[in-house]
C-alpha cells in the first residue's frame, strides 16, 4: 500500500479552494519514495536546518504524532475521507524518521503543479499554508509573546517571554515534557497563527514541534527529550452534539463528563527482535501504522538464519495509551434527546489525568477513521469512526462535593476556572440578583408564586432554606445551623402545596407524610391499615434527606416512636440506629419542615396551640418558627385562586408576575448562596441582638402582672442567630448587619404572636410553647387544685367513704365563679393524688 | 453467488430504464435522482458539495410515492416475524418506539469512482466497490435505536398491514437463509426455519398466522400473562426486536425520545458485516467501539430512513374515517360507550363515568410543576377475587381500546425487583430500558390489591419514589450513572387498590361499588368506533369563551365558601373533569352545562366517600 497521496476531503477543499487543483490529481498518488527523500532533504535545506535533526534522531515520541511535520501532513493524508490501505490505529505516526518525513514530499509536488513554478515557500500540502511562514511566526510568538500581566513588572530575568521561560522551566528540570500553550495567547500575538493552527492543528503543531525542538536544541544541544505543544484554552469551545463532518481535522475543544476510562494499553513503539539460533539483538524497529515487521532473516553475518527471530518484550519500548469516553454534561441536553458521547484517546502524561465521573474541558483534534471489515479484508465499510485526539485535558471541577446536585457542581467550575464563561456568567446574574435592593421582597414573591397571602410564612420558609451557619466550637459543641418550622393550619390552606413547593426547591428535599415516617433506616416499609385497606409507605426520610429539608406532612399524626427519634434529630442532628448490638449514628443534618392540623378538624381560637395539634411541648420547643395558617374566609383570596386556576386550565396563564425568579434561579440562587456565603455576625448586629433580647425578656414582666412571663429564652436567641445569618445570605452579604437582626426579631415575632399568644391574656407567653402550659393557666389551675384541697378537707374523712367526681363539680362550681370542666377537675385530683391527700379511683375518690 | 449476479444485472438492467421499482429497489431511485442532481449542479468544480445534509430531491419521490400514490399499502411492515423475510435493499416500514439515541454516525457519502460520482446515502456499504485513494465527502446521519412500542396491544397491528409476505417469503434465497443460520441468531433461525417449511405451505397458510407471529413473539403484554410483565427481560434491549433506523438530513433535535413514529426506508443487511466480528488483534477497534456492534445486524435491522412521521393514536385506527367529528355523533358512540364501561364495572354508574373522563384525559400543559389536564384514577374497593373479575375485564376492555397499555401487578417483591427506572449502561453506551420508558399517551394500571405489609429495599424505596413522581408531576428520571435527567411523560394512570392509595396517589379516588357480575363483549365494530371516538376526543382542540370563567370563578368561589376544605387541588380537578366532560361531547369549549355535570359526579363520589 503506498503512502497515499491525492485529493483532500469536503472540508478541506472547501476551506481552501485556492489550492486544490481543479482537477483530481491522480499523480500525486503514485508519488515514488525516492522523491520523498528528495524532498524531505529540502525541507530540511528550510528554516528548521541541521539542529532540529536532533529532534529528528530522538526516538519519535510515542504520541499523536511524530516530531516532523512531514509526518503528520502524510498521516492527516491517510485519514481524511480516503481510505488508508490499513485503517488500523491512528497511531500509525510513529515511523522511522525516514519515512516519516516522506510525507511532505507531496507538498512542492503538488503545488508545483497546482499553483505554480514557485518552488520556494513550501507549503502543506493541500492548504495554503507555508511551512515558512508558519514556522516563522511561531518562532516569533515562542520568542516574544509577553503576558500583558507581565507587563507592570520590571525584572530583568522577566523580560524574556512568557513561553521562553516556561522552556527554560523545562529545561531546568528536565521534567517536564510538554509545553502548554494557552490559545489566547496565540489568538492574541497572532490570530492568523490561531486560525491556522486550528484549521490546521495536525500541520500547524508539528511545525510548532519542530520550531520548540530547534529553539531547546540551540539552547542545550544535549537535551533529548522531546516536548510537546499542548495548546488549551481555544477561544471557543464546541457543544459535543455538534461536531460534525467540517470539523474533522480540525483542532476543537468540548466540555464534557468522563464516564469511562479504559485500562492503560501499553502500545508498542519500538520492537526488539532476538534471533533464536545465535541470540542476536536485532536493531530496535519501529512501528509502521500499527505494524511491524519481523525480520525475516537474522542480521547476523554469520547466522542469517531464516525465521528465527522472536519477539523480546521486555526489551521493546512501550508508551501508554487510554481512551476515555466523554459524555455530555446534562446542561447541554435538550429536551426529550440523550447525552452524546465521543471517544478520546489520551497519550502518555494524558493517561489517567480524569477519572470517570470528573468533568473536564478537552482540547483535540477530531478525527475519524474507516473501518475495515474483516481482518484480513481490504474493503473498508463507508462508515467511519470518530475520536478525539486529545492534546489537554482540563478538569473544570477538582472538588466536587455535591454530585448529585448540577448546580453545585456548575458553580464549583466558576470559582475554580474564571474563564468558565458560561458559568461565570451566571454566577454574575446571580451576583447582580443580589444587590438588588428589593431581592428580600422578590426572593419572596418567587417562593411558591401561586400561594397568597402568608408573605411572613414565605419569609421564614425562605429562611430555611438558605439557612444558618453550623458552628462547631473546639470544645465539641454544636450549633446547629439548620432552621426548622412547623405550620399548624386548617385543612386546606395550603399548607401542603407550601411544602411540596419547598421540597422542589431543596436539594434533597425529602417529603414524606407523618403517618408513614420511622424516621430511621433507608429502607422503607410499606404498611396497610387492616381496617381501610390504605397502602402507606414509611420511610427512612430523616436520614435520607441529610443536608436538606425534610417536608413532613401530617406531623401529628406520626407515632410517637418517629416523634422521639425527631428530638435528637432536631438538636444534635444525629439519628441513632440500634441494630443487632450496634448502636449507629448517623448524620441527618436537615431541617424539618413540619405541618400539622389542629386536632380537632378546625383550629379552635380558644385553645392554645398545644390543646390544638396533641404535640409533646418539648418537640415545639426545638421549632425554631411556628406559624399558624389560618382560614379566615377571605372572599378576596378564594377569588383569586379561582381566577389563577381558571387562567391555568385555560392556557392562558395570567400575566406572569413581575419581577419574579424562575424556579431554576432561584434553586442556583439558593444552592450559591449556601455554598459560598458564609456570613458572620457584625458588632452592630451583636449589639442589637442582646438589647432586642433583654427587651423581649422584659416584655414578660407586665407592671400589672404578679408573675413573671417568660417571653423568650435562651432557644430564641439562638433561633434569632440562625435566622439573621439566613437573612444576610439572602443578600450575599458576609456580614450580619443590624438590618438582618431586626427583621429577625419581627420574623420572630410574627410566628409567636401566632403561636406563643395566650389566649387568655393576649400577651406572648413562651412558657406556652416550653411548657405547653401558659402561665395564667398554670395560674387558675394553682387556684382549682388549692379549691379542692380545701373541699375535700372540710367535707370529707379521712379514709372515708369516696366521693363521686360530678358531686364534686358541682360543690366546686357552686364555691367558686370560674368556669370549671371535668377535665380541669380530673387534672387537679391527678396533683393532689400525687401529694398523697386523696386516692383516686375510676370516676370517685376518697381523702387518704 | 450465482443468484446475486442475476440480481445484479437484472438492477443494472432496470436502472436504465426511468421508473424504478421504488418498493423493491428503492436504492435505484435513489442513485437515479443522484445522478440527475450531480448532472444538474455538474457546472462547480465539486458538484456533490451541496449535497451534504440536504436532500437532492430523493425523498421527495418517495414521499409522493407513498402517500400521493398509494404507495404506502405495498411496503411491508417490518416486525420479528418478518425479519428473515424480507429481501434485503427493499423498502419496508417500521413502527416503533425512540428507546434510545445513539449520536451520530459518519459516513463517506459520496464519493468519485473514476470520473463519476456515487452515493453512499441509505446504505451501510457501497454497492460499487471504492476505489481506496479516492475522493470522498464526510456526511452525516443520526442514529436511533427503535423497539416495538411498549405495550402496543394487538389491535394496533391490524391497522396497517403491510402486503403479504408471501411473495417475499419465497425469494429469500436458500443461501441467505444459510447464512441466517450460520449466524447461530436463534431468532432468525426460528424465522427462517418456519419460512423453510412454509416456503411451500405458506401460500396455504392463512393469512392470520402474520399476525399472530408477532403477538407473541414481540412479547404483547396481555393481563392472562402477567406475571411476565415482570419478567427479567421482556424490557431490557436486544432480547425482543428492535430495529436500528438510520436517519438522513435532519436536526436530531426534531426526534425525542420514547417518540411513537412510522420510519420508511431501506432495510439493508449485509452478510459479510454480520459475520461475527473477531478480529480481537486491533486493538483500536475494541476500545473505540460502536454501540452499534451490539446490535449484530442479524438480529437488529438496519433501517435507512427515506420518510418518517411520528404517529398518534389516530395513525392506529384501522381506517381513517373521513368523519367530521360533530357533537351529534360523538354523543352517540359516548353513550354506547358508557353503557359499555358501566357493564364491564357491574352496573357501577359512577365508576364508569370517571373512568370514561380518565381514559379521555391527557396532559394538556405543564406550568412550572403544576400539571394540567391529567386525571390518574384509583377505585378503590377491590379485594383479590374482585380483581379478578373486575380488574381482567377492565384490563381486556383497556387493551381493547387504548394503543398502549400495561398492567402491573404492584407488590412489594416487585417493587423490590423490576426494573422501572431506564438506566444508561455506560459500559454498552445504551439506555437500558425500564418499565416507565413509556411513549406519549400510554396508560397503566396498577394492580395495588397484590400489596401487601413489607419491607422494601433500597430498589423498592427508589421505585416508589419514581412512581410517586410520576403520578405526581408526570415526570420519569433517568439515571445516567453520574447525573439524573427528568424526561416528561404523559401516561395515563388507573390504580386499583383496597382503600385509597398513599404510594400512588391519584387525582381521583371512587369507590368502587358493582352490582352484578355480566360478562360483556364488545363487536368489532363497536370497538372500532370507541377507539375512533377516544383517539378522536382527545385529540379535541380546547378553546373557551371568556364569558364562562367569570361563572366558574364565581362558582370555585361559592364552593370554597361551603367547604373551606377545597383547596386548589380540588378545585382544579373539577375544572379538568369539566373540561374533560365538555369534549367527550365533543364540544369545543366548555360551557355551564358541563361544569355543573361535573360538579354533579363530584357530589356522587363525596357522598360515596362518606
Amino acid at each position: 500500500a503506498s503512502n497515499g497521496g491525492g485529493n483532500s476531503n469536503s472540508p478541506y477543499s472547501a476551506s481552501s479552494p485556492d489550492v486544490r487543483p481543479s482537477s483530481p490529481l491522480p499523480a500525486t498518488n503514485s508519488s515514488p519514495p525516492q522523491s520523498a527523500r528528495r524532498a524531505s532533504g529540502r525541507l530540511r535545506r528550510g528554516p528548521t536546518s541541521s539542529p532540529s535533526l536532533g529532534g529528528f534522531e530522538t526516538p519519535p515520541p510515542p504520541g499523536r504524532r511524530t516530531p516532523s511535520g512531514a509526518g503528520a501532513a502524510r498521516q492527516r493524508q491517510n485519514w481524511t475521507g480516503r481510505f488508508p490501505p490499513t485503517p488500523s490505529t491512528p497511531m500509525s505516526t510513529d515511523d522511522v524518521p525516514l519515512s516519516s518525513e516522506a510525507g511532505e514530499e507531496d507538498t512542492p509536488e503538488t503545488d508545483g503543479g497546482g499553483v505554480g513554478a514557485d518552488a520556494t515557500p513550501v507549503f502543506v500540502w493541500g492548504t495554503n499554508i507555508s511551512v515558512q511562514d508558519v514556522n516563522a511566526a511561531i518562532l516569533r510568538f515562542l520568542r516574544h509573546f509577553r503576558d500583558p500581566r507581565d507587563a507592570g513588572r520590571v525584572d530583568p530575568v522577566m523580560d524574556e517571554g512568557k513561553y521562553m521561560r516556561a522552556i527554560h522551566r523545562i529545561l531546568e528540570l528536565e521534567g517536564g515534557e510538554s509545553l502548554d500553550v494557552d490559545a489566547h495567547d496565540v489568538f492574541d500575538h497572532d490570530p492568523d497563527l490561531y486560525g491556522k493552527m486550528v484549521r490546521y492543528p495536525l500541520e500547524v503543531l508539528a511545525i510548532f514541534d519542530i520550531v520548540l525542538m530547534d529553539l531547546v536544541a540551540r539552547m542545550e544541544p544535549l537535551f533529548e527529550k522531546h516536548i510537546q505543544t499542548r495548546i488549551y484554552n481555544l477561544k471557543s469551545s464546541i457543544c459535543l452534539r455538534n461536531l460534525n463532518p467540517s470539523d474533522i481535522e480540525k483542532m476543537v475543544s468540548i466540555k464534557g463528563m468522563i464516564i469511562r476510562c479504559s485500562s492503560v494499553i501499553p502500545e508498542l513503539k519500538e520492537a526488539v527482535f532476538r534471533c533464536l539460533v545465535c541470540g542476536f539483538y536485532s536493531e530496535p524497529v519501529m512501528v509502521d501504522r500499527g505494524r511491524v515487521t519481523e525480520p525475516h532473516i537474522c542480521q547476523k553475518e554469520q547466522c542469517k538464519a531464516s525465521n528465527s527471530m522472536t519477539l523480546v518484550h521486555n526489551r521493546c519500548r512501550f508508551a501508554d495509551k487510554q481512551i476515555i469516553k466523554l459524555q455530555e454534561t446534562p446542561d447541554e441536553i435538550p429536551e426529550g434527546g440523550t447525552p452524546h458521547t465521543v471517544s478520546v484517546l489520551m497519550h502518555d502524561k494524558l493517561v489517567d489525568a480524569g477519572k470517570p465521573g470528573d468533568r473536564v474541558e478537552i482540547t483535540g483534534i477530531y478525527r475519524a477513521m474507516s473501518i475495515r471489515i474483516g481482518p484480513s479484508q481490504r474493503t473498508v465499510k463507508s462508515i467511519f469512526k470518530t475520536y478525539i485526539d486529545c492534546l489537554h485535558i482540563k478538569k473544570t471541577d477538582k472538588s466536587r462535593l455535591h454530585i448529585e446536585d448540577s448546580m453545585d457542581t456548575d458553580n464549583t467550575n466558576a470559582s475554580k476556572s474564571s474563564e468558565d464563561g458560561h458559568v461565570t456568567d451566571k454566577i454574575d446574574k446571580l451576583k447582580e440578583l443580589s444587590k438588588l435592593p428589593d431581592i428580600y421582597d422578590r426572593l419572596t414573591r418567587s417562593l411558591a408564586p401561586n400561594i397568597w397571602e402568608l408573605d411572613d410564612v414565605k419569609r421564614g420558609l425562605l429562611c430555611q432554606l438558605f439557612g444558618g451557619n453550623a458552628l462547631r466550637l473546639p470544645s465539641g459543641a454544636n450549633f446547629r445551623g439548620d432552621i426548622n418550622i412547623l405550620l399548624v393550619g386548617d385543612p386546606g390552606t395550603s399548607k401542603s402545596q407550601l411544602l411540596q413547593y419547598m421540597h422542589k426547591l431543596s436539594p434533597r428535599g425529602i417529603y414524606t407524610s407523618g403517618r408513614g415516617s420511622s424516621a430511621v433506616g433507608l429502607t422503607a416499609y410499606v404498611a396497610k391499615d387492616p381496617e381501610t385497606g390504605e397502602t402507606v409507605l414509611e420511610s427512612g426520610a430523616l436520614v435520607l434527606s441529610d443536608k436538606g429539608v425534610c417536608c413532613i406532612d401530617e406531623f401529628d399524626k406520626m407515632s410517637d416512636n418517629a416523634r422521639s427519634m425527631l428530638h435528637e434529630v432536631m438538636e444534635q442532628q444525629t439519628v441513632s440506629i440500634a441494630k443487632a448490638g450496634i448502636i449507629a449514628s448517623l448524620n441527618a443534618r436537615t431541617s424539618v419542615l413540619a405541618c400539622a392540623n389542629p386536632s380537632e378538624s378546625r383550629y379552635n381560637p380558644r385553645l392554645s396551640v398545644i390543646d390544638n395539634i396533641h404535640l409533646p411541648p418539648t418537640l415545639l420547643s426545638r421549632f425554631d418558627l411556628i406559624y399558624l395558617i389560618l382560614d379566615k374566609a377571605d372572599e378576596q383570596t378564594d377569588r383569586r385562586l379561582a381566577k389563577h386556576i381558571v387562567s391555568l386550565h385555560f392556557e392562558n396563564p395570567e400575566v406572569v408576575e413581575h419581577q419574579v425568579l424562575d424556579l431554576s434561579t432561584l434553586v442556583a440562587y439558593i444552592s450559591y448562596s449556601r455554598k459560598y456565603i458564609h456570613p458572620k455576625l457584625s458588632d452592630e448586629a451583636a449589639e442589637e441582638l442582646t438589647r432586642g433580647y433583654v427587651a423581649m425578656r422584659q416584655r414578660g414582666n407586665n407592671p400589672g402582672s404578679r408573675k413573671k412571663v417568660i417571653t423568650a429564652t435562651a432557644r430564641q436567641i439562638e433561633s434569632l442567630i440562625r435566622l439573621s445569618e439566613a437573612l444576610a445570605r439572602m443578600r450575599f452579604s458576609e456580614v450580619v448587619g443590624v438590618r438582618d437582626v431586626t427583621e429577625a426579631f419581627r420574623l420572630l415575632e410574627v410566628a409567636m404572636q401566632q403561636s406563643a399568644t395566650d389566649h387568655a391574656t393576649g400577651t406572648i407567653d413562651m412558657d406556652l410553647i416550653m411548657t405547653g402550659v401558659s402561665s395564667s393557666e398554670r395560674q387558675r389551675r394553682d387556684n382549682l387544685v388549692a379549691a379542692i384541697r380545701d373541699l375535700v378537707m372540710e367535707k370529707m374523712q379521712l379514709a372515708g367513704p369516696s366521693m363521686r367526681m360530678a358531686e364534686l363539680l358541682e360543690e366546686v362550681r357552686k364555691q367558686s365563679s370560674m368556669e370549671v370542666h371535668q377535665h380541669d377537675l380530673r387534672v387537679a385530683l391527678g396533683t393532689l393524688q400525687n401529694e398523697g391527700s386523696v386516692f383516686v379511683h375510676g370516676d370517685s375518690f376518697k381523702r387518704t | 453467488r450465482r443468484e446475486s449476479e442475476i440480481h445484479r444485472r437484472r438492477k443494472a438492467e432496470r436502472m436504465v430504464g426511468p421508473q424504478y421499482d421504488l418498493v423493491g429497489n428503492p436504492l435505484g431511485a435513489v442513485r437515479a435522482t443522484f445522478e440527475r442532481a450531480a448532472a444538474a449542479e455538474s457546472g462547480g468544480r465539486d458538484p456533490v458539495a451541496a449535497f451534504r445534509s440536504k436532500d437532492w430531491g430523493a425523498s421527495e419521490v418517495f414521499r409522493s410515492f407513498l402517500f400521493e400514490q398509494g404507495g404506502l399499502d405495498k411496503v411491508p411492515l417490518l416486525d420479528a416475524s418478518n425479519l428473515g423475510l424480507i429481501k434485503p435493499n427493499t423498502l419496508v416500514r417500521f413502527r416503533g418506539m425512540v428507546q434510545d439515541m445513539l449520536g451520530n454516525e459518519f459516513y463517506a457519502g459520496a464519493f468519485k469512482d473514476g470520473s463519476t460520482w456515487r452515493t453512499n446515502k441509505f446504505t451501510d456499504f457501497s454497492p460499487f466497490a471504492m476505489p481506496h485513494p479516492c475522493d470522498s465527502h464526510l456526511w452525516e446521519r443520526h442514529l436511533f435505536h427503535c423497539v416495538p412500542v411498549p405495550g402496543q396491544n394487538s389491535w394496533t397491528l391490524e391497522s396497517s398491514p403491510g402486503p403479504d409476505l408471501r411473495q417475499m417469503a419465497n425469494c429469500l434465497t436458500p443461501e441467505q437463509r444459510e447464512k441466517r443460520k450460520r449466524d447461530g441468531d436463534d431468532d432468525a433461525m426460528d424465522v427462517s426455519e418456519n419460512g423453510n417449511g412454509g416456503s411451500s405451505s405458506c401460500s396455504k397458510k392463512p393469512k392470520e398466522d402474520d399476525v399472530q407471529i408477532p403477538s407473541s413473539s414481540a412479547e404483547m403484554p396481555a393481563s392472562e400473562n402477567v406475571p411476565q410483565m415482570n419478567g427479567n427481560d421482556h424490557h431490557i434491549p436486544g432480547s425482543s426486536f428492535s430495529c436500528l433506523v438510520k436517519i438522513y438530513d435532519m436536526p436530531e433535535s426534531q426526534v425525542k425520545l420514547n417518540d411513537v413514529a412510522e420510519f420508511i426506508g431501506v432495510y439493508t443487511f449485509d452478510p459479510e458485516l454480520a459475520a461475527p466480528n473477531d478480529n480481537s488483534d486491533d486493538i483500536m477497534f475494541d476500545l473505540i467501539e460502536d454501540v452499534t456492534a451490539q446490535l449484530p445486524p442479524s438480529k437488529v435491522p438496519r433501517l435507512h430512513c427515506l420518510v418518517w412521521r411520528k404517529l398518534s393514536s389516530v395513525d392506529f385506527l384501522a381506517k381513517h374515517p373521513a368523519v367530521e367529528p360533530l357533537p351529534s355523533l360523538l354523543k352517540g358512540i359516548r353513550q354506547s360507550l358508557l353503557s359499555h364501561l358501566t357493564l364491564v364495572l357491574g352496573k357501577d354508574d359512577l365508576a364508569a363515568n370517571c373512568l370514561l373522563l380518565h381514559l379521555l384525559s391527557r396532559l394538556r400543559t405543564r406550568v412550572d410543576v403544576v400539571t394540567v389536564g391529567r386525571l390518574s384514577l384509583n377505585f378503590t374497593g377491590f379485594n383479590r377475587e374482585s380483581v379478578s373479575i373486575f380488574g381482567k375485564q377492565l384490563n381486556t376492555l383497556i387493551q381493547g381500546l387504548m394503543p398502549y397499555s400495561q398492567a402491573i401487578p404492584l407488590s412489594i417483591e416487585y417493587l423490590n425487583t423490576a426494573t422501572l427506572q431506564p438506566r444508561k449502561d455506560n459500559k454498552s453506551g445504551r439506555l437500558v430500558t425500564g418499565v416507565l420508558q413509556l411513549p406519549q399517551g400510554a396508560h397503566l394500571t396498577f394492580d395495588e390489591t397484590l400489596l401487601q405489609s413489607g419491607s422494601l429495599a433500597s430498589k423498592g424505596v427508589e421505585n416508589t419514589v419514581l412512581l410517586k413522581n410520576l403520578m405526581e408531576s408526570q415526570m420519569v428520571e433517568y439515571d445516567f450513572e453520574y447525573y439524573k435527567l427528568e424526561m416528561a411523560t404523559d401516561v395515563q394512570l388507573l390504580t386499583l387498590s383496597e382503600g385509597k392509595s398513599n404510594i400512588l396517589p391519584s387525582d381521583l379516588v371512587v369507590p368502587f361499588r358493582a352490582s352484578t357480575v355480566s360478562a360483556v363483549n364488545a363487536t368489532s365494530e363497536e370497538l372500532e368506533s370507541w377507539r375512533w371516538y377516544l383517539a378522536t376526543v382527545r385529540s379535541l382542540p380546547q378553546s373557551s369563551e371568556p364569558e364562562i370563567y367569570q361563572t366558574i370563578q364565581d362558582e370555585m368561589v361559592s364552593a370554597m365558601r361551603n367547604d373551606r376544605s377545597l383547596g386548589c387541588t380540588e378545585l382544579s380537578r373539577w375544572l379538568t373533569m369539566a373540561q374533560i366532560t365538555a369534549s367527550s361531547f365533543g364540544e369545543k369549549s366548555l360551557s355551564l352545562e358541563h361544569w355543573q355535570m361535573a360538579k354533579e359526579l363530584e357530589r356522587l363520589r363525596k357522598e360515596r366517600m362518606q
